[in-house]
């Protein structure tokens, strides 16, 4: 039984919700008025919040907006119940920081799953005193989408379990999370590089809040020395993050420098990136030589076959063979994702159902069962 | 839906004129909303709790009023969730009017707009017959989707969107299923 607060100027509506969630088994309290709303939500945290879009004086969008910026309520699931129905208002409530969305009317049975879903996902995966999971997205040849599959991994992840997520872009070359993302980043590791000391206090502030909660620690967009940055600070900052994050997520660049070094060699699970094509085979080939050369013969690898042009030059099939290895999870062609980038949208936060945000989604699934099960 | 003072339905739907989309909840009748479009005693049509968005921010919320009027000559098109808010669609034993006929995919350019769906017509389809002899002052469209012209990636989808006739620049058909 939770307790769930419903929010919406439309006393019918409310009622109805509220009859719902009674027979349902669990306690409402409906409130009809989104300012009445932020004041009860200094009296009593809720479980969740069912929040209508289109309320005078302050529209859930502004309402999720308000709740995100307060630290104690910034986990709290929010499912937005609207009129306005469409793909556009899907996004903008996602963008705004709601967990799920449902378009009116509703029936008793959906809005049940919904809710068993939401209150699910947010069962703690980390336990107090468990270390969080370091995933690396990594590849030697650039140009395979690894920004693209590191920022909705994180995303997905995110919007799995409702954990803490950090996406850290590692690249020393201009960084692209942050684009992906519609981030501009006013500070990036290279700041807390310069700091005098590296305390976790000071790491809080160099973590930048997306609407959907997941955090970036961003690279800075003035392209740097490849040497950066140092393998001790990588060190350092992913032993910080292991600590208090559950999922960290690292985009790392495409070289082995002292950054990614450190990052391999602290990660959980690292996932190859490889094209469909094959001098990306030849490269993955010889970058897994390299990096048995390196003393980085990782046993937690994953090949992850992406299809970034809408023609095949190699089935999956022949890249296993050439790899030598499966591939769980392969990425088709998505068109969804050029114009995902143009609006800063993952599409692992919305509903589309294509190659990419399903497969991220799988791959998030895999990754919180294997910690459930151990 | 729900009723209002009167008895009537209120439905709920998305007007949009050249730059604004307007979500809100007209009265209608037995008629469904293209009965009230078509009244000739109102030039005005009322929407209640209006929630206006500019056309190229479709998702933000600018202004919002309990009621509403527009003209209905500044209305571009309707769009509907559900076909039944609009028109009569009839009964198990028979179509209305408005349903009756074949499916005809449709391609309609209004003002910032092009929209792709289905008409439905009873008897031999061409553009010209459609918009000089269907019934009422707006094209039913059904399962159609809006996209914007210049941000095809900005779109809405209903199960039926009524066209101002007198706003269509292009109207393009398919030979009927």
């Amino acid at each position: 039984m939770a307790n769930i607060f419903v929010i919406d100027d439309d006393a019918q509506l409310l009622q109805m919700v509220g009859l719902m969630l009674k027979r349902g088994g669990h306690t409402a309290t409906l409130i009809n008025n989104p300012f009445e709303g932020l004041e009860k939500l200094k009296e009593a945290k809720p479980d969740l919040l069912i929040l209508d879009v289109m309320m005078p004086g302050m529209s859930g969008h502004d309402f999720t907006r308000h709740v995100r910026d307060k630290e104690d309520l910034a986990y709290l699931p929010i499912l937005i119940l609207t009129a306005r129905a469409q793909d556009v208002d899907r996004v903008t409530a996602l963008k705004s920081g709601a967990d799920d969305y449902m378009s009116k009317p509703v029936t008793s049975h959906e809005l049940m799953e919904r809710i068993d879903s939401l209150l699910s996902s947010k069962q703690p995966v980390v336990k107090p005193g468990r270390e969080g999971i370091i995933l690396s997205v990594f590849s030697m040849r650039g140009g395979v989408g690894r920004t693209t599959l590191a920022v909705n991994l994180a995303t997905a992840l995110r919007r799995l379990t409702r954990e803490e997520v950090c996406l850290v872009d590692f690249s020393p070359s201009g960084g692209q999370a942050a684009m992906h993302l519609r981030i501009q980043p006013k500070v990036s590791w290279d700041d807390l590089a310069a700091a005098e000391r590296l305390d976790p206090a000071m790491l809080k502030d160099y973590l930048l809040l997306h609407q959907s909660g997941l955090r970036l620690l961003a690279a800075p967009m003035l392209p740097q020395l490849a040497t950066k940055p140092s393998g001790e600070f990588t060190t350092s900052i992913l032993k910080m993050l292991r600590e208090r994050v559950a999922f960290t997520v690292l985009d790392l660049p495409p070289m082995i420098n002292p950054a990614v070094r450190a990052s391999l060699l602290a990660s959980d699970i690292v996932f190859h990136i490889v094209t469909p094509e094959v001098v990306s085979v030849q490269v993955e080939v010889q970058a897994t030589r390299a990096l048995i050369r390196f003393g980085l013969n990782l046993q937690q690898k994953i090949h992850v076959l992406n299809q970034i042009t809408p023609e095949i030059q190699l089935p999956a099939s022949a890249v296993e063979k050439g790899l030598g290895t499966r591939l769980p999870f392969q990425f088709g062609f998505d068109e969804h994702q050029s114009r995902a980038l143009a609006q800063g949208v993952p599409l692992a936060i919305t509903t589309t159902q294509s190659p990419i945000p399903t497969v991220s989604l799988n791959m998030a699934e895999a990754i919180w069962q294997k910690i459930v099960k151990n | 839906m729900t009723l209002n003072q009167f008895g009537r339905n209120l439905v709920n739907m998305d007007i949009f004129t050249d730059a604004y989309r307007v979500t809100g909840r007209a009265a209608v009748g037995a008629g469904g909303i293209h009965a009230e479009l078509s009244n000739p005693n109102s030039n005005f049509l009322d929407l209640h709790d209006a929630y206006i968005s500019r056309i190229h921010e479709p998702g933000s919320i600018i202004a919002s009023y309990n009621l509403a009027a527009f003209r209905k000559d500044n209305i571009n098109f309707i769009v509907l969730t559900d076909r039944r808010d609009g028109v009569p669609v009839g009964t198990q034993h028979g179509r209305s009017i408005f349903t009756r006929g074949r499916p005809v995919p449709a391609y309609v350019t209004v003002p910032s707009f092009e929209i792709k769906g289905e008409l439905i017509y009873e008897g031999k389809a061409s553009p010209n017959a459609i918009l000089t002899q269907a019934l009422g002052r707006f094209l039913l469209i059904f399962s159609a989707t809006a996209s914007a012209s210049l941000h095809p990636d900005i779109s809405y989808s209903g199960d039926l969107i009524l066209i101002h006739k007198e706003r269509v620049g292009i109207l393009c058909l398919e030979k009927p299923r």
